[in-house]
């Protein structure tokens, strides 16, 4: 078995041979279903998700009763309800709790030691909840008075920064169904090269942990609304000194504008790609943008 | 249609990823596949100082600080390497011979890669923390190089390659880019990059692709010094080469580790720790969670190469083998006194025939004896779990070195006779017997074969002359693993900048006085013994306007000094206490904290823990609390002075009318306790065995304890358990406590009977009352004497008190026997004990004082400090005992005397005796510093093997006897040790 993370200190290295503010090798692709109103397919480093969008759809009182974690934005009715799903190895969190009740999922995981982690039910709801209320909050769903923006998010394989790969590759089927946004809505984690209880205060602030990383270390997922330095979303769930905290969310804002740059270049390829294959008719509005 | 495969060429990281797949299996036979990222990159640096380029691109922290280059630019050349080199060892050399590595005088400028300390980690952990301390050193400078992340080092495994061979061809790889890349500079004595290796295969390919290599064995020769360091080049190695031949295997095979593991599982096999006893190296016992009482395992044969202290996995034996203990004193030495080293090989059975004949004849005697003694379960060993083995010191038997090699230079094998009889002697090969001879010497074991007889090792370093002193103490500290190195600078650097000078800030306002109460008005004094120079413990007492008292006791705050989690810290906690010998203190903490800015000196302004009762006149608790505070004590007495001062009647001022009252309170206290069934084992040396549980020591002139030792001790007491129910209120998981467990009955079952025939008298055991109040009643008027006798006798059959973390236990076990008391904790010695250190940051925080740190926190880690602690506790108090035993022996050289003794247990072939204290015996040793780590008034145990047939029926149980002890050389192995020789049965 390769290092542990105890071994950064000999020459600032990670235990992929990252430095502390790279992130991992990011690959994108939008519209990859052609059926879907917005599809996307993310991968960061071995942690691979793909995304799909129906919706918006204006029959939001029927579907309600299926969607698994919705959010209504502020406005109530009047707005459209973000529903988030997710499926880990083919089997769908949604809805039907007498289905999904104390059951431990493993996902199809190719990431280091990744798959002896279980999913809970509950874990997977908790995401769906997070991701829901971040996305409601930055979309502009008052546009879609008594509609349902179905987002369902697969995960294909899991190594680490779980919850900032499907935010991201939420954010690009949105902006590939076309649904307004405030901004992108980019996340990343970050972590600490040294435990909670080694108190060590010289320790180095890391971004996009891989799944190792995050087993061994102390780290939190943070989003945030595209160029700015605006917070979103924030989870950590270890325990952490308060003194790290503040690096730890510095480089994780930093590396979300990375994260913003790549997905927009993504979009503005596609759009460029579009344009010249005679997919959208030239002087279109949507192609103003592009090569500016 | 959209297509999700994206081509390889489009990606520009693409030849920069790799990734590493493994198979393992998992816990439940699955096999499972792992795929991990490698991100190649260019600007890891070579690390050395004649580079130009690397510096540019080496990495930053998150910080901005760039790690300095370790490699000198003007690295030591030896004679095959002229203008100097960098070593790069391969997995073999460094698992081989880590302890050259860590030799002062070479193997400089050492370049570790990657592959290399994954390998070593996977084969040897300990090997791979001791590189990971290498590397943090920096005169060594060992430089970690990560040639599995960089682009051009980076190997791909080949078809059919298999992964050694995979590791070997990247070692060689980085080993001809640094060569490459060393080239490109523009200085002129270019240093070259040698790789080291064991390894033959690796070697000739080296060769072959002119990669420098050269063998370990041939470097260490091209040293100077080097018979020296060749020796401490593993014996594996060697045989592997030269060895091949029939091999006659003396020991049965071990099992495979699977076969173990369902036997363990299915309860066919038993795994447990070990034990030699220490009257008979060829018995041993070990206990398992099946059995109530331990399995023994007898005979070299079934035995099977376990060294004292190895986890194994037993078998039990048909019962007709099973047998009762040995009723015999067995030693190595005397045994097998005249088998040579270098024959081993020869050897036809494993068992001689002079050890057959010793076991036979046991044999026949428990089979005569049935209804006296049961026989007990007995055991062989199938295979060993984990090694314990350790550095062993002890010296070379001089019968087993030729007369040639005491002048030449001839490779033979010795014998090392390890000074823990426990541990079988060693075969060690050197060139330098002549050398050693005489000498102490610390030795590691590599291998116990099968056809080896003894095990195998190599020889690490030499202490020095055999009997001096410098080399017995350090051979102790060895020996004991006290930790004795100076301070490292890290650990200097968080003492604070104005060392001595440093005093209580004079203005209030200062953050150190924050929540810290004014108490320098009250008349506290400490009393300490004479010259005691790390006062951690200071007291005072006065009346309150209702009839009440108040009572202080002050602890030196040294948790405001030593901060959580940095380097002091760190040290402190590996150290776990100071260790007192006769002539040498090794301190836990730095001299200017223990000695001067915590030690609660009379006279100056100090900060403390203070712990503040009113106590009713009765000395029932009304009321408790804790503060830090600022003190000044206003005299530091020795035990004498105090109680001269309290005696003399003419003292009335309120300083002398505070310590009567204290000692009032302390002897109402000290009641409740004992009524409450806290054993009194009144004879210091049982009172060292049981460890008092108080900060005051035992002054080694006092013949009769004073009143104020125990004044300051019932104080302490008190202090302790308050301390410890708030600290267990504040945190019920984390609080760090000490528990003394009940013994078990069936302990005290032989000595109970044994008092019953021999003398009619009855002992209680069933709580520790009862125990107190039975011992008492043991006494023989004649023989005064007598009492301490059983009540050494007693303790030996208790446990050991330990520290613990109160999650880890449920509250009723929480209970001190000894103290009769339902919690107990140590918190009156942060000077001397890392546990009261750590009660000290727990009860800070309990009083919201300051917030916890986590590693105070964290419960796992907690429970590390523990174990730490406790082994490190018991091992000072050995180290302590074993210095005193060395001075008593060494003052009894070449002496012969007579002397009252009493016999504590009896075999077929001798018998222990008890020789009360020795104290009138020669010169006393030097004054000790403090705190007596054991008894001044030696307890000796020694044996007595002469035969004596006709007065066996003689002698019996709690008898007292005459012996004449002399002191003896054996001139065959150069061991020195009291022989004793009965002169007769005394009246």
């Amino acid at each position: 078995m390769p290092l542990d993370t105890s071994t950064y200190d000999l020459a600032l290295l990670r235990v992929d041979g990252r430095r502390w503010n790279e992130l991992r090798r990011l690959h994108a692709q939008i519209r990859t279903q052609a059926a879907a109103d917005g599809s996307s397919y993310l991968e960061m480093g071995n942690t691979k998700v793909m995304c799909v969008i129906t919706g918006p759809s204006e029959d939001a009182g029927k579907r309600r009763g299926l969607a698994a974690s919705a959010a209504t934005a502020p406005g109530g009715s009047s707005a459209a309800d973000v529903a988030v799903s997710i499926v880990v190895g083919g089997v769908q969190f949604c809805g039907s709790e007498e289905e999904g009740q104390g059951r431990q999922l493993q996902p199809p995981s190719v990431g280091a030691r990744s798959s002896f982690r279980l999913f809970k039910v509950e874990r997977i709801q908790e995401l769906q909840a997070t991701i829901a209320k971040a996305l409601a909050a930055n979309l502009h769903v008052h546009l879609y008075p008594r509609s349902t923006i179905g987002i369902s998010l697969h995960v294909l394989s899991q190594d680490g920064s779980l919850l900032a790969a499907l935010i991201n590759a939420a954010t690009l089927a949105l902006v590939d169904a076309g649904v307004p946004m405030t901004d992108y809505l980019v996340a990343c984690t970050a972590g600490s090269t040294s435990t909670h209880s080694a108190g060590d205060e010289g320790a180095d602030p890391l971004v996009d942990l891989n799944t190792q990383e995050e087993q061994e270390l102390p780290f939190l997922t943070l989003g945030t609304l595209g160029a700015t330095d605006k917070v979103a979303v924030l989870v950590c769930e270890t325990r952490v000194q308060v003194s790290r905290l503040e690096g730890m969310m510095a480089s994780a804002a930093d590396a979300c504008k990375g994260v913003r740059n790549f997905l927009d270049q993504v979009v503005r390829e596609k759009g460029h790609k579009m344009v010249t294959e005679g997919a959208v008719e030239k002087g279109a509005s949507m192609a103003m943008d592009i090569d500016i | 249609m959209t297509s999700l495969k994206r081509s390889v060429d489009t990606d520009p990281f693409a030849s920069n990823l790799s990734s590493k797949v493994y198979v393992r299996s998992t816990k439940n036979g699955k096999v499972q596949k792992i795929v991990r990222e490698v991100y190649l990159r260019q600007d890891i640096p070579c690390s050395s100082r004649l580079c130009s380029k690397c510096i540019a691109t080496a990495p930053r922290s998150a910080a901005g600080n760039v790690s300095p280059f370790v490699l000198s630019d003007k690295p030591a050349g030896t004679k095959a390497f002229p203008q100097g080199h960098y070593l790069v060892p391969d997995t073999n050399a460094l698992l081989n011979a880590m302890d050259l590595f860590e030799q002062g005088s070479a193997f400089f400028d050492v370049v570790i890669l990657q592959t290399v300390l994954e390998e070593l980690r996977n084969r040897s952990l300990p090997l791979y923390n001791r590189l990971i301390g290498l590397t943090k050193s920096q005169e060594k400078r060992f430089y970690v190089f990560f040639n599995e992340f960089r682009l051009e080092t980076y190997v791909n495994r080949e078809v059919d390659e298999s992964i050694n061979d995979r590791n070997d061809r990247a070692v060689r790889h980085a080993v001809k880019w640094y060569n490459d890349h060393l080239g490109q500079t523009k200085s002129k004595d270019v240093p070259v990059t040698v790789m080291l290796s064991d390894d033959r295969g690796n070697l000739e390919k080296a060769k072959q692709d002119k990669v420098p290599a050269i063998r370990l064995r041939d470097y260490v020769s091209g040293l100077k010094d080097a018979e020296r360091l060749l020796d401490m080049i593993a014996e594996s190695q060697e045989r592997v080469a030269s060895k091949e031949k029939k091999a006659e295997f003396l020991y049965p095979e071990y099992f495979s580790l699977s076969k173990m593991m369902t036997g363990v599982k299915s309860g066919m096999l038993h795994q447990g720790i070990f034990n030699v006893s220490p009257y008979n190296y060829l018995e041993g016992s070990i206990k398992v969670p099946a059995f109530p009482k331990p399995l023994l395992i007898l005979g070299r044969d079934n035995i099977n190469r376990s060294v004292d202290g190895d986890v194994v996995v037993v078998e039990v034996l048909p019962q007709d083998q099973w047998k009762e203990p040995s009723t015999k004193i067995i030693e190595e030495e005397a045994i097998t006194k005249n088998e040579n080293a270098d024959n081993d090989e020869d050897a036809a059975d494993v068992v001689t025939e002079k050890e057959r004949r010793a076991l036979q004849e046991q044999v026949k005697k428990t089979q005569g004896l049935t209804t006296e003694g049961r026989p007990q379960p007995t055991a062989k060993v199938v295979g060993v779990i984990k090694r314990n083995w350790r550095q062993y010191v002890g010296h070379v038997d001089p019968s087993t070195v030729s007369q040639t090699a005491r002048q030449g230079r001839k490779q033979e094998s010795v014998f090392l006779i390890p000074m823990d009889k426990k541990i079988p002697k060693i075969r060690i090969r050197t060139r330098q017997a002549g050398e050693l001879l005489g000498k102490r010497i610390l030795v590691t074991i590599d291998s116990w074969d099968r056809e080896h007889r003894n095990p195998v090792g190599h020889f690490v370093r030499s202490l020095g002359e055999l009997e001096t002193k410098a080399a017995e103490t350090e051979a102790l500290l060895l020996e004991y693993d006290v930790q004795y190195r100076p301070f490292p600078k890290t650990v200097l650097d968080c003492l604070p900048s104005e060392g001595h000078d440093w005093k209580v800030p004079t203005s209030t306002d200062d953050p150190g006085w924050k929540d810290r109460e004014d108490l320098r008005g009250l008349l506290i004094c400490s009393i300490d013994p004479i010259g005691c120079q790390d006062i951690d413990d200071a007291l005072h007492a006065r009346p309150l306007p209702n009839g009440n008292y108040e009572v202080g006791v002050h602890i030196a705050d040294v948790s405001h000094f030593v901060k959580p989690a940095n380097a002091m810290d760190t040290e402190a906690s590996i150290r776990g206490t100071t260790v007192y010998l006769v002539d040498k203190r090794i301190d836990m903490l730095p001299m200017l904290l223990g000695t001067d800015l915590c030690s609660l000196k009379p006279y100056v302004e100090r900060y403390a823990f203070s712990v503040l009762w009113e106590l009713s006149p009765s000395a029932d608790i009304v009321d408790v609390r804790f503060t830090k505070s600022v003190i000044k004590s206003r005299e530091a007495f020795s035990y004498e002075q105090a109680q001269l001062r309290i005696d003399d009647a003419s003292q009335q001022d309120d300083l002398t009318a505070g310590m009567r009252t204290l000692l009032m309170l302390s002897k109402k206290l000290k009641q409740k306790r004992m009524d409450a069934g806290a054993l009194s084992l009144s004879s210091p040396e049982v009172k060292v065995q049981m460890e008092s549980e108080t900060s005051d020591p035992i002054d080694v002139k006092t013949k009769e304890l004073l009143d104020t030792n125990s004044l300051v001790e019932e104080f302490m007491l008190l202090a302790n358990i308050s301390v410890a129910r708030k600290i267990y209120d504040a945190f019920p998981q984390t609080a760090i406590l000490r528990r003394h467990g009940a013994p078990p009955k069936t302990n005290f079952d032989e000595l109970a009977n044994q008092l019953k025939v021999k003398r009619g008298l009855e002992l209680r055991f069933d709580s520790s009352k009862a125990l107190a109040d039975s011992l008492d009643a043991c006494a023989d008027t004649s023989e005064p004497f007598f009492n301490t006798l059983v009540r050494i006798m007693a303790t030996r059959c208790m446990m050991s008190a330990e520290y613990f973390c109160a999650g880890t236990q449920s509250y009723p076990e929480f209970r001190h026997y000894g103290l009769a008391s339902e919690i107990y904790t140590h918190f009156t010695s942060p000077i001397r004990r890392y546990a009261d250190l750590v009660a000290h940051r727990q009860l800070a925080a309990a009083i919201d004082y300051e917030a916890m740190h986590p590693a105070v926190r964290a419960r796992g880690r907690l429970e590390a400090v523990c174990k730490n602690i406790n082994v490190r506790h018991r091992n000072a108090q050995l180290a302590g005992r074993a210095s005193v035993a060395y001075y008593v022996g060494q003052s009894l050289k070449g002496r012969v005397a007579e002397e009252d003794a009493f016999v504590m247990r009896i075999f077929s072939n001798g018998f222990v005796v008890l020789v009360p204290p020795l104290r009138h015996r020669g010169p006393h040793p030097p004054a000790r510093p403090r705190r007596p780590g054991a008894r001044e008034r030696l307890r000796r145990r020694e044996l007595h093997p002469a035969p004596l047939r006709r007065l066996r029926r003689a002698v019996e149980l709690f008898q007292k006897v005459r012996v004449r002890i002399r002191d003896v050389k054996d001139e065959a192995t150069g061991k020195r040790g009291a022989k004793m020789e009965l002169v007769a049965p005394a009246a």
